[in-house]
């Protein structure tokens, strides 16, 4: 069970004068419940990577897999895969259209065809799940703010109770205190479904905090692939590209060379902070 | 998919068409598709289509996207001929199966309005790739300041045809943007009854609306902020001025003109 892309690439406006290289020759594996932060700077394809995991863009070259599927195949259905995969667009909010919060939510179980109470049970499972409360069912979607806008438009995916989530920068524009339980949620999700998630994010200390695997793009390409702690002692690299690592990897760097034998590898504040008690302790 | 749409589309190339004043190109054009209606002989259009020829390749935009063009028309065209090939009625028959009954003069009339059409299109369309939006009004508001003096408010309409161009893009952008996203919660739109289909407009075209209003909105609030208030005692900053390469090319189509009568005149005195 897993995603599995097999050189693909991708070229906008094939043909014409604004030809564009989106995607070049991309190799990876997503494997079941592994939670995925995708990054990378304003152009660098990563809207255009996750589309393609559902069937929404179809490669110039190359082959996606699902569950050892090919998803080009003749007889494959798109339906099916979208339901499986879902993904959640960039401001989200912008195609919400139905009169009410929970019709809007149910547009999505509806399409597959499920049975009148299953769809209705998923709706609401699905709003609770991002925090909206009972009060706002019937509220039409245009009166809520944009923060709620945002978390409606994710329950209308998450009803559809797909296998793999793929938010497209699910906090892009919301406050602090938004973005942490919208992450916060998402985790959660993650670990009581198990279920697979890709986020896109221009924030590294998001990713750093949730993400298990980070997928860094550059002009089209994936150029680094592992886990946090070991992609973000490259900073250097990161910064070639025009990105930056997490602001404890850059404290915990000083340290060092300041003498200090502390884990650069470490990117969660909580356990930045005890690593350096330890050691000031000692030097105590 | 909507990106195909390339009418009113600007192309982005160096060349003497790209250049010329907006006003040289919108009377050309003008000029252009009224003698595509008089002229309506073999003569004509030969003229026509090697004026037409001559343009594009001195715009260096390739043909290949040119006539890209054609295909939201493919169908209005298709249709035109056959109409005109079956019904047009005439007396010299070229075949005759059963009702169906070819004339040369319905051939005739079928191949002269599909020329027509195509030519008409494709060098309006020709303008536009040639021309930005923004210089486009410019062109239109200064080449009929005169109307004016009628009460006819020039710059108004000049500028609301240019905010219109300049959504054309950003419309079409958020339209393919939506329809993937309601794709993403399992709408087909490619399959299904029509009926069906027509109801999965409603989940494109309502956010759409709002999203139009919204920027609309935005639009209007960044203009006044910007403190503008109509077109009286505006300048501009770079004004329209002709240069030679303008009266040169105005004198082309005088030539042009000249040609298509001394023709007309020619076949009209053999026949
Ligand atoms: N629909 C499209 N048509 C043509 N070119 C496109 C289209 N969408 C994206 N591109 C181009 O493809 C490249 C990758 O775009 P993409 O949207 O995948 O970037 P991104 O990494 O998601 O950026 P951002 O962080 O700004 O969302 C960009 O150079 C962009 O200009
Ligand atoms: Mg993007």
């Amino acid at each position: 069970m897993s995603i599995v892309l097999d050189k693909v690439s991708h070229i906008y406006d094939l043909g014409t004068a604004n030809e564009r290289f989106a995607l070049k020759d991309i190799s990876l594996q997503i494997k079941d419940g592994e939670f995925i932060g995708l990054i990378g700077h304003t152009g660098s394809g990563k809207s255009t990577l996750v589309q393609h995991l559902n069937g929404l863009l179809k490669a110039n070259y190359g082959t996606v897999y699902y569950n050892g599927e090919d998803i080009y195949a003749k007889d494959y259905s798109m339906k099916k895969l979208r339901q499986k995969v879902g993904l959640v667009f960039q401001y989200p909010e912008h195609q919400l259209f139905e009169t009410t919060v929970i019709k809007d939510v149910k547009f999505g179980p509806k399409n597959m065809g499920l049975p009148q109470l299953e769809v209705d049970m998923r709706a609401f499972e699905a709003l609770k799940q991002v925090g909206i409360g009972d009060d706002l069912l019937d509220a039409s979607p245009f009166e809520l703010s944009g923060g709620q806008r945002r978390r409606v438009a994710i329950a209308g995916i998450l009803a559809m109770q797909p296998e793999v989530l793929i938010l497209d920068e699910p906090t892009a524009g919301l406050d602090p205190k938004g973005r942490e339980e919208i992450l916060e949620q998402i985790a959660r999700l993650h670990k009581e479904r198990n279920i697979t998630i890709i986020l896109v994010s221009h924030s590294m200390e998001d990713v750093a905090k949730y993400a298990q695997r980070l997928l860094v793009m550059n002009r089209g390409r994936v150029v680094l692939d592992g886990a946090p702690q070991d992609i973000f002692p490259h900073y250097e690299e990161i910064e070639k590209i025009g990105l930056a690592a997490p602001q404890i990897t850059y404290v915990m760097q000083s340290l060092k060379e300041a003498g200090l034998p502390v884990d650069t590898s470490i990117t969660d504040l909580e356990q930045a902070v005890e690593n350096i008690c330890r050691y000031t302790k000692n030097v105590n | 998919m909507l990106r195909d749409i390339t009418i009113g589309q600007y192309y982005r190339e160096e060349s003497v068409i790209h250049r010329l004043d907006p006003r040289v190109k919108l009377a050309g054009t003008f000029i252009y598709i009224i003698l595509l209606f008089i002229f309506d002989n073999i003569w004509g259009y030969a003229l026509a289509t090697l004026a037409f020829a001559v343009v594009v390749k001195a715009s260096r935009i390739p043909l290949k996207f040119i006539l890209k063009g054609l295909r939201p028309i493919l169908f209005l065209l298709l249709l035109t001929v056959f109409f005109n090939m079956f019904f047009v009625t005439g007396t010299h028959v070229i075949l005759q199966y059963g009702i169906i009954r070819i004339t040369w003069e319905g051939l005739k009339s079928a191949a002269f309005m599909g020329i027509r059409l195509i030519l008409l299109i494709l060098g309006s369309s020709l303008m536009t790739y040639t021309t930005t939006p923004n210089h486009l009004t410019d062109g239109l508001e200064k080449g009929l300041n005169w109307m004016n003096k009628f009460k006819v408010p020039i710059h108004e309409i000049a500028m609301m045809m240019s905010i219109a161009l300049r959504f054309i893009p950003i419309l079409l952008e958020e339209t393919d943007i939506i329809m993937k996203a309601q794709s993403a919660r399992g709408v087909d739109f490619e399959h299904g009854r029509v009926w069906t289909r027509a109801k999965n407009m409603v989940p494109i075209l309502v956010p759409l609306f709002i999203s139009a209003f919204r920027r609309a909105n935005d639009l209007a609030r960044a203009m006044e902020a910007r403190c503008y208030r109509g077109g009286e005692g505006r300048t501009k900053m770079k004004p329209l001025v002709y240069a030679r390469r303008d009266r040169a090319a105005y004198l082309l189509v005088v030539v042009y003109i000249a040609l298509l009568i001394a023709g007309d005149r020619t076949l009209a005195y053999f026949l």
